[in-house]
């Protein structure tokens, strides 16, 4: 992909070439030459005749410094040549032919490293004779290693690219490799650090020539020109000033023509630059009545703006929740269900926008500003995420983390923290807490990490716990006790638990409520034995199909529902599991199935055309348990009455009899 | 077992260092006799004096004659000011020490603030400003630097002398005015590299899990920056104060020169000028030696800041 060079590319790269023009063509310039004296009235400042004034000895310092950039320029392209002619063939074998070459780089490199090159430069230069030709080559072999490595690594990358393995197997030869595929893919780069490089000559050359150790008097050079200024800083400070910022603008520009080159080809930079949000579009929620419950979310969306578009993660999530009781969600990885509870939490990056409301105890969270949110997080929600080897802070140990929110929140002194926190670790059943505290999160092992990850999030004695996947990167026989020791917990403090899974068998046996998620939208939900026994939405349906049984062989445990989740940015019209429903008809194309709602146990999911569910306890038959909902949270959206229909395109879900049961026996609990 | 094999190859760079040097140095042209004799010395006088001086021998003879010396704490006797290198070295090396140390101290106490300040709010006004800037430091050279900031602080608004040097043992507030305007030269580039290298680090320390982990916590966001993300984001920073050195200490050769300052760096040219060989020498092994074994310090700094690495 290519970008775009930028305006400073462009008025770098002029700069270059009006140096080098000048330098060429100095003979052919209406001024002085550099050497005649007298030019002028000496140390005079700029003027029509002198636009760069006039040095010491009146001669005419424009003059002086374009001749000047002969020296530089004549010494940048030779050395960095050099360096390139040496260094390509040495670099591209030595990542060609690796395994040789490793042990060799690594040796040159830590000697060169060591070794004080401008001290060497220097002595070389002064013993060998001040020539153009010598300090040429200095800095050009000095320049070696460098390339060596520049190129090596650019190999690297490529030799072990497809095109050139393909190569490889076929048997190419290996010549014939190095031409056509990395040859030319290594061009670039080299072009970029031939800018770069030169940028370094022409400073490296300066420094020698401030020193006198550059091409002699009369011969002007830069580095020469500020030395000689110097001295007259105090009456004529445009003398030392002109070369001065010749210089500098003429190695800012190869820097940054250099810079922006390579910036072209690397691929992590390009496509990818963050996007500003949108002027916040508001996303209001429809009016609502706000219940005496412990956690309530109201409509909750979360768009994100990225450079393909707006990718609706969350879309419309409602529920509620009550002390002592689990809401789990489920869904595929992508379905919105993290990003739901970051949503909750506030703890969105600067790209997104979020609509709808989070009530805690009836206080909108979504009012709060970042300090009172800070008072809430942590102190009445707690949070666990799934990988217990990101979520500890690896240069910290377990007693600054563990102890650090009682001390924040609760105010705690460092002793009364840390037999908190032992008691805390205790509590999660951690052995020898005490002794835990000084230990650092790499010495332990992933169950134990993940208990004190729980550790933590409750340590303020939080009312809501939000777990994201708790147990999904941990053994499965440590997954149980995790889970337990959750179940617990949240029965000791009279907790609710927000439980993110993937997993259908860690929530079967925990939760009280399921929300099932597809493409940000809540698609089922109901009470978890009602949901687990008998499924609606084929997507529900098809996830428990694919959910890991403990009687499968082991190599069984990871079935996938076929198919891929839907682009988020641009969503199909019509149900977003189309694509991938095996019973989807014309109807689910066009219109978005609503939540319907099912039976007395408040069972909804959105589907035209759900699953037959299997006979349900007595006196709850499939045709009088149609109700409307009326949970505050769908009430508008759900359509009166739903009824079973024999033709497809009617206005409610058409019950489908047949397999559906198939999957959901075994599931039976 | 990992300390014995870096000091391991720690001597093996040092001989390699010093042997390419003795020998590059001594392969040039020009010669210590015709420098201290003159060119109309008679070839007697010549041979005279180079019996005295130990230069009759073979070169690899004086290699491992110049090593073994060295070995002990001795540098060998220049040949033109028949003073002692060791000494001579000594008393040049508190000024350059100093210059050093002075130049990252102000290089860290501003890239350490003004790169979590670009990190926190990455993309925006000071972020930006802060990566145009250090471009801008990072295309200067060192000397056209050291001239406008003299040209501003010492000749315009006189605040600072220009050159010279005040020992810290004679006074101490002189002594820092001498320091201050070659320290901030040196710095400069320094400060460039640390602060990008450091925001850099942050913006992706800020990704993590934990981090978010620890807003889930409440925290606030100075406390996480200061006490979670700087630690685990500084391993990068710690690794460029080591591998700078070289560049840094080619920078007090110039800086040296330009504000007139007596450390090791101006008397290494003083003494290429003169043809003085082991003292160059000298100064090289100083240097290299210095190289080598701040880089290993920090290893050790690494395991102080990175618990993860004590386990190797
Ligand atoms: S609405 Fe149609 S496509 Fe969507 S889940 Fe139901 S049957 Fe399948």
């Amino acid at each position: 992909m290519r970008r775009r060079l930028g305006l400073g590319f462009w008025l770098a790269a002029s700069w270059i070439g009006l140096v080098l023009l000048a330098a060429l063509l100095a003979d052919l310039l209406p001024f002085p030459r550099y050497d005649e004296t007298l030019a002028g009235p000496p140390q005079s400042g700029p003027s029509a005749a002198h636009p760069l004034g006039t040095d010491g000895l009146g001669r005419d310092v424009l003059s002086r410094v374009v001749y000047g950039a002969r020296v530089s320029l004549g010494v940048g392209i030779g050395a960095v040549l050099l360096g390139l002619g040496i260094g390509a063939p040495l670099g591209i074998l030595a990542g060609y032919r690796r395994k040789a070459a490793d042990a060799v780089i690594m040796a040159v490199n830590d000697v060169a490293q060591a070794f004080p090159a401008l001290v060497f430069a220097l002595a070389v230069v002064a013993f060998a004779g001040a020539s153009l030709r010598n300090v040429l080559i200095v800095l050009g072999v000095l320049g070696v290693p460098s390339w060596v490595r520049l190129i090596r690594g650019a190999t690297l990358t490529f030799a072990e690219r497809e095109f050139v393995l393909a190569a490889r197997v076929l048997g190419t030869r290996d010549r014939r490799i190095l031409w056509r595929e990395i040859v030319p893919n290594v061009a670039v780069p080299a072009a970029s650090y031939a800018f770069i490089g030169m940028a370094v000559v022409v400073v490296a050359e300066g420094s020698l020539a401030f020193l006198g150790l550059s091409v002699q008097a009369p011969q002007p050079t830069w580095g020469g020109l500020i030395n000689e200024g110097r001295t007259l800083m105090e009456t004529a400070p445009h003398v030392v000033l002109a070369p001065s910022v010749v210089m500098f603008l003429t190695v800012l520009s190869f820097n940054l023509v250099g810079d922006r080159l390579r910036a072209m080809t690397d691929v992590r930079e390009s496509g990818l630059e963050p996007v500003r949000p949108a002027a916040a579009p508001a996303l209001p929620a429809a009016p609502h009545p706000v219940h005496d419950v412990l956690l309530q979310v109201e409509e909750l969306r979360t768009h994100f703006t990225t450079p393909r578009g707006l990718v609706k993660a969350v879309d419309g999530v409602s529920f509620t929740l009550e002390r002592g009781k689990t809401l789990a969600i489920v869904g595929e990885s992508g379905s919105g269900k993290s990003m739901l509870i970051r949503s909750i939490l506030g703890l969105l990056p600067g790209t997104s926008v979020r609509g709808g409301h989070v009530y805690l105890s009836g206080d909108d969270l979504t009012a709060y500003g970042p300090a009172e949110m800070r008072s809430v997080l942590g102190l009445r929600l707690g949070t666990v995420f799934q990988d217990p080897m990101t979520a500890l802070n690896p240069v910290r140990t377990i007693g600054a983390q563990v102890t650090e929110p009682l001390r924040v929140h609760l105010r705690m002194g460092r002793r009364e923290a840390r037999a908190e926190a032992v008691r805390l670790l205790a509590s999660v059943g951690i052995p020898d807490p005490a002794r835990m505290l000084r230990r650092y999160p790499h010495q332990l092992s992933g169950g134990m990490r993940q208990r004190v990850t729980i550790a933590m999030a409750l340590s303020c004695r939080p009312d809501v716990l939000f777990a994201d996947e708790p147990t999904t990167a941990l053994d499965v026989t440590i997954q149980d006790q995790v889970l337990r020791l959750l179940h617990r917990l949240r029965e000791e403090r009279d907790m609710a638990v927000v439980l993110v899974s993937h997993d259908l068998s860690v929530v079967a046996r925990w939760a009280d409520e399921v929300i099932v998620m597809y493409a940000g939208k809540v698609v089922e939900r109901g009470p978890a034995r009602e949901v687990f026994a008998r499924p609606r939405m084929p997507y529900t349906e098809a996830l428990l199909q694919a959910a890991p049984r403990l009687t499968d062989p082991v190599h069984h445990r990871l079935r996938v529902i076929p198919g891929r989740p839907p682009d988020l940015v641009d969503l199909p019209p019509g149900c977003p599991f189309r694509a991938r429903c095996p019973y989807a008809r014309d109807r689910c194309a066009t219109e978005p199935p609503p939540l319907f709602e099912d039976g007395p146990q408040h069972h909804q999911y959105a589907c035209w055309f759900p699953r037959d569910p299997a006979p349900a306890e007595p006196g709850s038959t499939n045709d009088t348990a149609h109700t409307r909902a009326d949970t505050g949270s769908t009430s508008d959206t759900t359509p009166t009455r739903p009824r079973p229909e024999s033709t497809s395109g009617g206005a409610g879900p058409e019950t489908v009899t047949g397999d559906a049961a198939s999957g959901v026996e075994s599931r039976g609990r | 077992m990992i300390v014995v094999h870096r000091l391991a190859r720690l001597l093996v760079v040092l001989v390699v260092v010093t042997f390419l040097s003795f020998v590059l140095l001594n392969l040039l042209p020009g010669d210590p006799v015709t420098q201290i004799l003159g060119l109309s010395a008679t070839e007697e006088a010549r041979a005279q004096l180079r019996r005295e001086l130990g230069l009759d021998q073979p070169l690899l003879v004086r290699y491992l004659d110049w090593l073994g010396g060295l070995a002990t704490g001795d540098f060998g006797t220049s040949y033109i000011t028949r003073m002692p290198v060791g000494a001579e070295l000594a008393e040049r090396l508190p000024v350059t020490l100093e210059l050093l140390i002075a130049a990252q101290l102000i290089a860290l106490g501003l890239a350490v603030p003004v790169g979590v300040a670009a990190a926190r709010r990455a993309g925006r006004a000071l972020d930006q400003a802060l990566t145009a800037l250090s471009f801008a430091l990072l295309s200067t050279p060192v000397f056209v630097l050291g001239v406008v900031l003299i040209l501003l602080f010492a000749v315009t608004w006189q605040v600072v002398p220009a050159t010279g040097w005040t020992p810290i043992t004679l006074d101490l507030g002189w002594n820092l005015t001498s320091v201050i305007l070659p320290a901030v030269t040196l710095g400069c580039g320094q400060f460039a590299v640390y602060a990008r290298l450091l925001r850099t680090d942050l913006i992706a320390t800020l990704q993590e899990d934990y981090i978010t982990l620890a807003r889930a916590r409440g925290l606030s966001p100075r406390r996480i920056l200061w006490r979670h993300a700087l630690r685990p984001s500084a391993i990068t920073l710690i690794t460029a104060i080591g591998l700078n050195l070289g560049a840094l200490i080619g920078g007090t050769v110039i800086i040296e020169t330009l504000f007139g300052l007596p450390g090791i760096g101006r008397l290494i040219v003083d003494s290429i000028f003169s043809r003085d060989y082991l003292t160059v020498q000298g100064g090289v092994v100083l240097i290299s030696v210095g190289y080598v074994v701040v880089n290993f310090a920090v290893d050790l700094v690494y395991a102080a800041v990175d618990p993860r690495i004590r386990r190797a």
